[in-house]
């Protein structure tokens, strides 16, 4: 790091350090891509966390500002800044962070926020709820054991073809050219 | 650093001396700028700053909405492919790297090497457009838009699910009607188009008449199957119009890996609105989140591609520096936009 004296030293308009180094940008190439890989890895069953969510997302976050504080430091040169970094870019991060956490109130909270301030019960009775996931997973797991086994025959039945997905998708194309 | 704060104390001096009228040919004034950087540098670093907030501010409205809604689709129900999304996150910082390369090849007197990386990153941000609009185009083809009338969205199975059903099925059947495709085949068509369909060889005559009585056998298929879901969809049982919400389209179970396919997907004529709990939401914050991504991605390959013609001496390296900020704080945006939509 003797190089950066050397280059503040010469201090004309900031342009021309030289901190380059082709190594330490494919060694930073490397770790990011290493941290991508490891958020990706939440999705793979080999994850031990599947059960709390919030580990999950905690962990890539915690993977996610890494990343960015790879780029923000070396790729973006900020680390071999002078002070006038911090002016820039500390009140604007605080000000986002103030930004969303000002949403919470209203918007986070706009659902359960409790008495007089949530949802209205009209509102609340026709906006999509848990269950109604749990129950359309529910269905679709007997949708796919029936494709499974004996096609569902009252729906694409009588083909000549008559072997579900290909069926229709046969009397889909043929169809047309029937026109 | 010592220089920033050495230098104005000898410039007072140099001007002190020069409102006395002495000479001092030797010494040489010059413009000390109130921050040791290129006005260029301080506009984008600005702008950056700007844009922080207005990402910030995106990001922030998503988190707070997922996590205080009823329920959230997950991944699979939005036909999001993880897979792609992580693609994606490579060709970013691949593009990332290959600006930073550019600037470098620029400082070091090496124009030609330079033209050569930032072609590099104008070619892998059109990839990383092209494999957005790939996205995009699944979801419009599953019948997810932001908004309606195009969105097939529903939010839950229910009455006002089967009416839409209903209306769309009542739509395809008018045609059907028109053409006459509402009557099976009598016996003796029925007999001649099983003979036609064994020919070895047909006559035009033979083709025309084995190509019309194969229409209408598959019309009427077709207006049998489109009867049925009208039939289903006119259900009062919450039951019922749950298990055809997940035959049009299911949903995977969490935890499982199977792969279903529902009647929308077998039959891309069929069109059918769509039951995905919490899909409305997750479509206005998708798109709007990738979208303006996307949007700065455009930006900086327009800026890219003009600055293709040109030939990088170093002091054109500020300017490479400039729109390098720029690309890596988008390449910023997507690292937390990839978990944020794709792995949360």
């Amino acid at each position: 790091m003797s190089d950066h004296a050397v280059a503040h030293g010469t201090g004309h308009g900031g342009a021309s350090h030289a901190h380059g180094g082709l190594g330490k940008y494919l060694a930073v190439f490397v770790a990011l891509c290493g941290l991508s890989t490891a958020s990706f890895f939440t999705t793979s069953q080999h994850w031990p966390y599947h059960d709390q969510p919030s580990v999950g997302w905690a962990f890539m976050m915690a993977v996610s500002c890494t990343k960015a504080l790879l780029v923000v430091l070396f790729f973006m040169h900020v680390k071999y800044e002078a002070n006038w970094k911090y002016v820039l870019t500390i009140p604007a991060s605080l000000m986002a962070l103030f930004l969303g956490l000002a949403l919470v109130p209203d918007i986070g909270m706009r659902v359960r926020g409790g008495f007089n301030y949530g949802y209205s019960e009209e509102r609340y009775r026709h906006a999509a709820q848990a269950s109604d996931t749990l129950a359309l997973e529910q269905a679709s797991r007997r949708v796919g054991a029936h494709s499974k086994g004996a096609n569902s025959e009252s729906l694409h039945s009588e083909g000549a073809h008559g072997e579900g997905a290909h069926g229709a998708r046969g009397n889909a194309a043929s169809g047309g050219q029937g026109h | 650093m010592e220089t920033a704060a050495t230098h104005p104390v000898s410039h007072a001096h140099g001007q002190l001396a020069h409102g006395h009228g002495h000479e001092h040919g030797h010494l040489k004034l010059h413009y000390q700028p109130a921050l040791p950087i290129s006005n260029g540098k301080l506009m984008m670093w600005l702008f950056l700053s700007t844009e922080i907030m207005f990402f910030a501010g995106l990001i922030a409205v998503y988190i707070v909405l997922r996590f205080g809604a009823l329920t959230w689709p997950s991944q699979s129900a939005v036909h999001l492919e993880e897979r792609i999304g992580f693609i994606n996150t490579f060709v970013l910082i691949c593009s990332s790297v290959t600006v930073v390369l550019s600037l470098e090849a620029c400082r070091s007197h090496n124009p030609a090497m330079a033209k050569m990386w930032l072609a590099a990153t104008l070619a892998l941000g059109g990839v990383f457009l092209a494999i957005k609009a790939y996205e995009y185009n699944q979801k419009f083809s599953h019948g997810i838009y932001p908004r309606y009338p195009r969105s097939q969205i529903y939010e839950r199975p229910d009455l006002e699910y089967g009416s839409a059903v209903r209306v769309r099925a009542q739509e395809l059947l008018v045609p059907l009607q028109t053409a006459g495709y509402d009557k099976p085949l009598s016996a003796a068509q029925t007999r001649r188009l099983k003979r036609l369909e064994a020919a070895a060889q047909r006559s035009p005559q033979e083709e025309q008449a084995y190509r019309r009585l194969r229409a209408r056998r598959e019309g009427y298929e077709r207006f049998r199957f489109l009867q049925d879901l009208k039939t289903r969809a006119s259900s009062t049982q919450p039951d019922v119009l749950a298990a055809l919400a997940a035959e049009i389209m299911p949903i995977r179970p969490r935890g499982s890996h199977e792969h279903l396919e529902g009647l929308n997907d077998l039959n891309p004529w069929l069109k059918m609105p769509i039951v995905i709990p919490g899909g409305n939401m997750w479509a206005s914050t998708y798109f709007t989140l990738t979208g303006f991504h996307a949007l700065h991605v455009l930006v900086g390959l327009i800026v890219f591609a003009i600055m293709m013609p040109m030939r990088f001496t170093p002091d054109r390296a500020n300017m490479i520096e400039n729109i390098g900020l720029y690309w890596h704080f988008v390449d910023i945006v997507w690292i937390f936009l990839f978990p944020l939509l794709y792995l949360f």
